[in-house]
């Protein structure tokens, strides 16, 4: 900060900066030859003492006429000229300006030896606060008490803004104690335990449901503090098994003939049409069957939690699914077979055995999905309803062609891996159920590690038994533009791995 | 209050009397009983710590010198001026008359105090148990434990930069609280972090903390949460006491390493204040040998070579990677009963001193952190023998044990002292750090309170 070169500056009375104070040795110009240690002065600078009342003063330059204080006699003079009064205004001189360093006036302080002066002269004023004055200033939050206003403003700022917040509802202001406290938390052992045995949980926020849902579609929204596809997950089975099973039969939707599920369905489609939006992959894709799909989606999510009312839905949405080439008298079928429908139920049945034969009758976004019914009915019936409901999710709301064909592709590869327990879709668990399922939720992220042997659709492998719980959920969380891309989501996956809840806004478990 | 079997003593005014008694040789009769007591006759001037001081330690020569009925007095006039719930140095000596009545009573010719020690219902001091949560957010309260947490993991960290395992022995009083950031930054650090492997002795130990939780079960959670951290770890307990310098993890340990000898296998030896409960020289041999001492008989009482430097060399012997050693900067081994209760009346003025800036008074937390220290402070001084665990040695003599079982110190880098300045920001004011040599030192209010150090094995 430029300092006042005129001594003159005496003239208002106060003393100035390069004058001393009455305890205090005149200023002693000095070359230092001998340096010392880094950072400190100009050998050839001139050293100042200045007094401790020299230091502490603020407001040396007072107006006379209002009794303003300023700290600079520069700007005393700039009010001067407010009061109409004559003001002189300084230039800086021309002539070569001689380096000041400044002395600590204490004398047990380091900085009272001239070959550790301090360059700035704000430097050592607050210097000389901070180690040698009182602390004036205290901090209301925690405590801490500062000698130097701007210390303390800048504390201000900091204290209390970093929160770190464990999903108990204990918040941290340092992150070593919240590490420490979320290592032990029960919280943390809950929602390993959670992922491991709840499967659809790996499912994030692929489709939400649509608020303004019908009532069909309006319990899951009361439980979508969990993921929503989670409940989507078994849902989605269902459906397709409904979609399966609508297209082994033969089944085609009469429109006309079931005019009051007709209805039903209207608004379901409209619900999940508003759905669609909100996975906006699906949305890009105009046609009513991907749309359709999509809302096969949401209203798995809705039939989830419904399982006596889920037929009626399902076939409401196999008759979506199947729209214009083959009539359905899914009216019949749906109160006749429950059963075929529900694939929760029937883990050996052969729904898969049958259907998919028929790809052609879906229009084309929907004719990946398609191919994966075909090749999973290839695979045999299977027990696990989410690894299909997944495959199925993903499937749906990738919505280019391209990403379409990634999924293909991925069924294809999953396919080749040598895989017992987890074909394809990961359908082919032989009526192990939950059990395979707890591997397919384990599986690691390394989808793309070369040693994984088993890689289920999502690639989620099912040896690596140290796979992060958190970590696998977010491969399934689709990044923002919502085309579950398994790639991009096992890099997002790659990149915020590991992240367990530790900071609130990455926390997967407190996923609104 | 305590009460007294027998009628109180002359009130103060009638002190003078006191100079009739024969203190210890080296008195001289004044009108004061002794030299440094105020004159006045009012309780207040006795607030200043030094005459607290004073008093403990006449108390203490009264006890040694079996002078029941000085003892007695001292102690009802320590009682009125240290209150338990009074300011920090009342608190400090109300914590060592409790210890010095508990010693009273145990030396069986000072039966009158004995009496009193009945009548001092609270005498022991009960030890709470911690969950693990509670002990996670205990140990943070203060930079004490925390500050060699950090200074510890940041040199583990550099010391293992390459390896493809780590191997973590802990020897810690605070039951694997620092595990969770030395995990936390591994993973953090490392792209592909090693493998980790964690052994601790398991012993019961009476000593505060104490933890309500199995080893087991803290270690399952230790190993929940480095997989959650994408870190495989694995937990091994293996009982052990520092009674016999942890002999069997010891041979454990030498066992595995000549059957699994595994290269790029880093071993890393943490010692967060826990090496000061192994008997050093100042206890007698004959007491603390056993027949169960792994360490050869004939060598430990033909050359009295403690426990405490038998564990160093053989820590030494198994070729660690790193050594870290974290403990309180003291000195409570003197045999001398008046000796140790000076240094530990002006050591542990510290924790009593701190406490008041972070934990109000009749917080669950006070009492606990309050009682810890009253235990120590029991320890220090009305145990004797095996049973006086707390032998703390200062940082000097800790360099030089290590320098003596061939290992060579290293300075904390950079990172590691502006890591530390920085948390001891966020605590109150009057925490600091010092850099003494290669170690660093933490304190408060100028005065050390816990050292950090790192070793290496010299060549």
């Amino acid at each position: 900060m430029p300092v006042d070169l005129e001594n003159s500056s005496t003239a208002s009375g106060e003393a100035s900066v390069s004058s001393t104070g009455n305890q205090n040795a005149p200023p002693k110009s000095t070359n230092k030859k001998k340096r010392s240690l880094p950072g400190t002065p100009d050998p050839d600078a001139e050293v100042i003492a200045l007094s401790p009342k020299t230091l502490l003063a603020t407001n040396r330059f007072v107006c006379e006429i209002c009794n303003k204080g300023f700290q600079r006699d520069q700007n005393l003079q700039l009010h001067r000229r407010g009061h109409n009064l004559p003001w002189k205004l300084r230039q800086r001189s021309n002539k070569e300006v001689k380096k000041r360093v400044y002395v600590c006036p204490e004398k047990s302080c380091v900085h009272h030896d001239p070959t550790r002066a301090l360059g700035d002269l704000t430097g050592i004023k607050k210097h000389f606060c901070r180690k040698h004055g009182e602390k004036k200033w205290k901090c209301d939050k925690c405590s801490k008490k500062y000698a130097v206003q701007s210390d303390y403003k800048a504390h201000s700022k900091v204290c209390g803004t970093k929160e770190y917040k464990c999903n108990c509802g204990a918040v941290f202001s340092r992150r070593d104690s919240f590490i420490t406290h979320r290592a032990f938390c029960d919280m943390l052992t809950k929602e390993s335990a959670k992922v491991q045995s709840e499967e659809p949980n790996l499912i994030e926020g692929m489709v939400k449901p649509n608020t303004e849902s019908d009532p069909k579609v309006q319990p899951v929204d009361s439980s979508t503090s969990t993921p929503p596809t989670a409940v989507l997950a078994p849902a989605l089975t269902k459906s397709t098994a409904a979609v399966s099973s609508s297209v082994s039969p033969g089944q085609s939707s009469e429109m006309p003939e079931n005019s009051p599920q007709v209805v039903e369905e209207a608004p379901l489609s409209a619900a999940l049409n508003g759905s669609c939006s909100s996975s906006s992959s699906s949305s890009s894709t105009g046609t009513k069957s991907s749309s359709v799909f999509a809302s096969l989606f949401a209203s798995s999510t809705a039939s989830a939690t419904l399982q006596p009312s889920q037929t009626p839905v399902l076939t409401d949405l196999m008759r979506a699914m199947a729209p214009p080439e083959r009539p359905t008298d899914v009216g019949s079928s749906s109160s006749t077979d429950p059963i075929a429908l529900c694939l929760s139920t029937n883990p050996g049945s052969s729904i898969f055995g049958s259907g998919g034969q028929e790809p052609r009758q879906y229009s084309q976004p929907a004719m990946s999905a398609t191919a994966l019914l075909q090749k999973a009915a290839q695979m045999g019936a299977a027990a696990s309803n989410a690894t299909l409901l997944r495959g199925f999710g993903i499937v749906s709301s990738s919505s280019s062609a391209s990403a379409h064909e990634d999924s293909v592709r991925w069924s294809e590869r999953s396919f080749e891996s040598d895989n017992v327990s987890l074909p394809g879709l990961g359908l082919g668990l032989p009526c192990e159920g939950s059990s395979g399922l707890k591997e397919l939720m384990m599986g690691t992220p390394s989808v793309f590690g070369p040693n994984k042997p088993t890689l289920d659709f999502l690639g989620l492998g099912m040896a690596a038994g140290g796979a992060t719980p958190g970590v696998g959920r977010s491969a399934l969380v689709p990044p923002a533009g919502g085309a579950l891309d398994v790639a991009a989501g096992a890099a997002s996956l790659g990149g915020g791995g590991g992240g367990g809840g530790e900071i609130a806004g990455k926390d997967i478990g407190t996923s609104s | 209050m305590m009460q007294f079997t027998e009628t109180p003593p002359p009130p103060l005014h009638q002190i003078s009397s006191f100079s009739n008694f024969t203190m210890n040789k080296n008195q001289i009769h004044r009108t004061r009983p002794w030299p440094g007591f105020p004159s006045s006759k009012s309780f207040a001037s006795f607030g200043d710590a030094n005459c607290m001081e004073q008093l403990l330690v006449h108390c203490a020569n009264a006890i040694e010198s079996n002078d029941a009925t000085l003892a007695q007095q001292i102690l009802w006039v320590l009682n009125n001026i240290a209150p338990p719930d009074g300011d920090s140095n009342q608190r400090l000596t109300c914590a060592f008359l409790r210890a010095l009545i508990t010693r009273a009573a145990k030396s069986g010719t000072c039966k009158m105090l004995a009496a009193m020690a009945n009548a001092h219902c609270n005498l022991v001091v009960h030890n709470h148990k911690f969950s693990v949560i509670e002990l996670a957010s205990f140990v943070d309260l203060t930079p004490w434990h925390r500050f060699g947490f950090t200074a510890a993991n940041a040199a583990i960290l550099e010391a293992v930069d390459g390896c493809s395992v780590v191997h973590i022995v802990d020897f810690s009083l605070t039951h694997c609280m620092q595990i969770p950031t030395l995990i936390d930054a591994i993973a953090n650090r490392f792209e592909g972090p090693p493998r980790l492997k964690l052994t601790v002795a398991g012993a019961a130990e009476d000593v505060p903390p104490m933890l309500d939780l199995s080893y087991e079960e803290l270690g399952t959670k230790l190993v929940n949460f480095a997989r959650s951290r994408n870190v495989m770890l694995e937990f091994r307990v293996i009982p052990s006491s520092y009674a016999d310098g942890f002999a069997s993890l010891i041979e454990q340990m030498r066992v595995q390493q000549l059957v699994y000898a595994e290269s790029g296998e880093a071993l890393v030896i943490n010692c967060h204040m826990m090496l000061h409960y192994i008997p050093e020289e100042t206890l007698n041999p004959s007491t603390t040998f056993s027949s169960l001492n792994p360490y050869s008989l004939e060598y430990y009482s033909s050359t009295s070579i403690s426990l405490r430097s038998l564990f160093l060399k053989a820590i030494r012997s198994l070729e660690p990677t790193i050594v870290v050693l974290v403990d309180e900067d003291a000195d409570l081994t003197a045999n001398n009963l008046v000796c140790r209760l000076r240094s530990a009346f002006n050591y542990l003025w510290i924790p009593y001193d701190l406490v008041d800036t972070f934990l109000p008074r009749g917080s669950k937390q006070r009492e606990w952190y309050e009682a810890a220290v009253c235990w120590k402070v029991e320890n220090v001084i009305a145990h004797e023998g095996l049973q006086r665990v707390e032998r703390l040695e200062p940082k000097s003599r800790w360099v030089q044990r290590m320098r003596n079982a061939n290992f060579r110190g290293i300075t904390f880098g950079e990172e590691a002292v502006s890591e530390l300045k920085t948390m001891l920001d966020e605590h109150a004011a009057g925490w600091g750090l010092k850099k003494e040599e290669d170690d660093l030192v933490l304190t408060w209010k100028g005065h050390n309170a816990v050292f950090a150090s790192a070793w290496v094995p010299a060549a």
